[in-house]
């Protein structure tokens, strides 16, 4: 199928046209962040943007979200699922690397004997539309992930945009994002110009993104590096406010508590984000933490992306948007986290030859 | 497909106080549909998520064996805010349960071996239910010699003592009860959990020892046996961690790569001495 263009006075009206059967959630600004909200007035859509500061993974798996309702009616109780899993979700203007978390978050929902119906049934209803990445940031480093990690990679989403100042290309990706650009008949034909500056504008972009990480064997180095002191060097400046999870487009971890309504003998069981971050996420009623200082906290956080993540599921728990570098308060880079893992490597190397 | 995170509605049949500060008791709960009991299809070792409708939910292993058949059991000590709560409860109220959840006892390689089991305290319930599944008339010619080491601070603290009655007096099983310091009345062992492995002194010759207790008594456990020359694969204990899902999402139950909930809570000592983790 051809490419196409679409204007950018035409946002309005594509957004009049898929709202219809969609639920149409994309970059807006709210209190001068942007964050992917359901769009009502398309004059909300803000495009203009670098990345959101919480991710899209938002809306498929909310800091807040139900898993069931119940009724308590003297001494009986009734569960009530939930019913609202069948939204036809659109998510307009995702980053490729926002777009491949979600690819990342379905691995790790679907995984093993229990699957996570909630996030599972929302993503196959969703359709993504993409938005390249013109101008990554300084702190971007998607090109250096195990996914082909590209700010113009289109193989995670349904229909892929690029913004070519004027207009925007629109490349359909997937079949579903084929049938929805064959029902918007007004879109205009791309012609070879359009294609060739988006392929300027790629290249473009992939230079801009000065950090080049090795991550081959960050894996490998960690496995006999769980009681290096690197870990109580990395986590001597960290406060522990769990920004970096929280923002972190691939962090899953949840807290469940019940939310009661006891005047009208109601209530839901509700699941809350949570962070590795956090002393109380481990501590036991007991008293006893297994993850009682900063140390174990900070390295569970790296391992569990870098380590556990291509053990259990094959991939690596990262997509290099760089959200945890540049929202840290104290300036902690995952970046020089793992530039001095990789040094290990050598400091293993060196000691081999001592020993030889 | 049906949420894994909603439980199952059971009704309190019995409570049992099991010791003297009755701040252990043992719940059985009967399902209010047939079909989740057919559904709940479990090994012993395996535990559940147990909730209180509008207080929440903990993951407590469970007592009963599946030969057990119509209910199934809960050994409840009163910790936190949920197992408080439950300590309230009566019987006839509704208790949630989502599971069986984990590995549980590998019972496919414990047939044709000799079975020590070792617990200590309040950590019986699921070798209860081991113990109770091998003594069933179907299973018992798939194992050999059982041998039950059990010991507690004093003797209002053994739990199950119905059963151990009833075991002490069958031919096909041996049992030393044990507590740490001499009772009046007390005619058994006495003396912590590990110079009594020494004193039975278990062959490891076609054994398998499973040890469950506190912390120190499964240390002190494990130097006792090693010292009797079984090897870590002949090992196999029981962990607890804090979880909130129980199937692998909710991320806290992790040692290394390794979720306690689905890949434990059962695991070799050779497999705990691979596992680099917070635990």
């Amino acid at each position: 199928m051809k490419e196409k263009i679409l204007k950018k006075d035409q946002v309005k009206q594509l957004h009049e046209d898929l709202s219809r059967y969609y639920s149409f959630y994309a970059p807006t600004k709210v209190k001068g962040n942007i964050v992917f909200k359901k769009i009502t007035n398309p004059e909300d859509i803000e495009l203009e943007y670098l990345n959101s500061k919480i991710p899209p993974k938002e809306i498929l798996f909310p800091r807040m979200e139900t898993l069931f309702s119940y009724k308590i009616d003297e001494k009986n109780i009734e569960i009530e699922p939930r019913t609202d899993l069948e939204e036809k979700i659109l998510i307009f203007g995702v980053r490729p690397c926002d777009a491949y978390s979600f690819s990342l978050l379905e691995t790790f929902f679907n995984f093993g004997q229990f699957k996570d119906d909630l996030f599972m049934k929302k993503k196959e209803n969703t359709v993504v539309i993409g938005l390249a990445c013109n101008t990554p940031r300084a702190t971007c480093f998607c090109t250096s992930l195990d996914y082909n990690g590209h700010p113009h990679r289109k193989d995670d989403v349904d229909i892929f945009l690029t913004d070519l100042g004027e207009n925007y290309l629109v490349n359909p990706i997937s079949e579903t994002g084929k049938a929805i650009i064959d029902k918007l008949a007004w879109l205009s034909e791309a012609n070879n110009d359009d294609l060739q500056k988006a392929e300027e504008l790629s290249k473009k972009a992939e230079s801009l993104i000065s950090t080049k990480l090795d991550l081959q064997h960050t894996a490998e180095i960690l496995d006999p590096s769980f009681n290096h002191p690197l870990w109580k060097e990395v986590s001597e400046n960290c406060l522990g406010c769990g920004t970096c999870t929280f923002l972190c487009p691939t962090c899953t971890c949840f807290d469940v508590v019940e939310d009661v309504d006891h005047y009208n003998n109601r209530g839901k069981r509700v699941r809350i984000w949570d962070t590795c971050q956090f002393c109380l996420y481990t501590l036991e009623t007991s008293g006893h933490n297994p993850r009682n200082t900063k140390i174990e906290r900070c390295r569970n956080r790296v391992l569990h992306k870098f380590n556990y993540y291509p053990k259990n599921y094959d991939l690596i728990g990262c997509v290099g948007c760089g959200r945890c570098i540049h929202l840290c308060p104290v300036n902690n880079d995952l970046r020089e986290i793992i530039k001095k893992i990789n040094a290990i490597k050598n400091e293993n190397k060196k000691e081999e030859v001592v020993v030889a | 497909m049906l949420s894994p995170y909603i439980p199952m509605l059971t009704t309190i049949k019995s409570i049992v106080s099991e010791n003297g500060v009755n701040d252990i008791k043992t719940y059985e709960l009967v399902f209010k549909n047939k079909e989740d009991e057919e559904k709940f299809d479990y090994i012993p070792g395996q535990f559940a998520e147990i909730s209180l409708i509008g207080k929440g939910e903990c993951p407590i292993g469970i007592a009963s064996s599946p030969t057990e058949k119509g209910s199934i059991k809960f050994t409840i000590k009163k910790m936190g805010t949920v197992t408080s709560a439950i300590h309230n409860c009566e019987v006839g109220d509704i208790i949630g349960v989502r599971g069986p959840l984990g590995n549980g006892w590998p019972i496919e390689e414990l047939k044709g071996k000799n079975i020590i089991v070792i617990g200590g305290g309040f950590a019986f319930s699921t070798l209860r239910s081991l113990v109770y599944y091998m003594l069933h008339e179907d299973n018992r010619a798939n194992f050999k010699d059982i041998t039950v080491i059990y010991g507690n601070r004093n003797c209002s603290e053994i739990l199950y003592q119905d059963d151990l009655m009833k075991w002490e007096r069958m031919e096909d099983i041996d049992v030393a009860l044990t507590i740490d310091c001499a009772e009046e009345g007390w005619d058994g062992r006495v003396g912590f959990v590990a110079p009594i492995v020494e004193a039975v002194s278990p062959s490891p010759e076609n054994a398998v020892a499973i040890v469950c207790g506190p912390p120190i008594m499964i240390k002190t456990t494990e130097d006792v046996l090693d010292k009797l020359n079984f090897q870590p694969e002949q090992i196999l204990e029981s962990l607890e961690m804090r979880m909130k899902c129980g199937i692998g999402k909710c991320g806290r139950c992790n040692i290394g790569e390794k979720f306690v909930c689905i890949d434990g809570p059962v695991f070799s000592q050779a497999e705990l001495r691979k596992m680099h983790g917070d635990r």
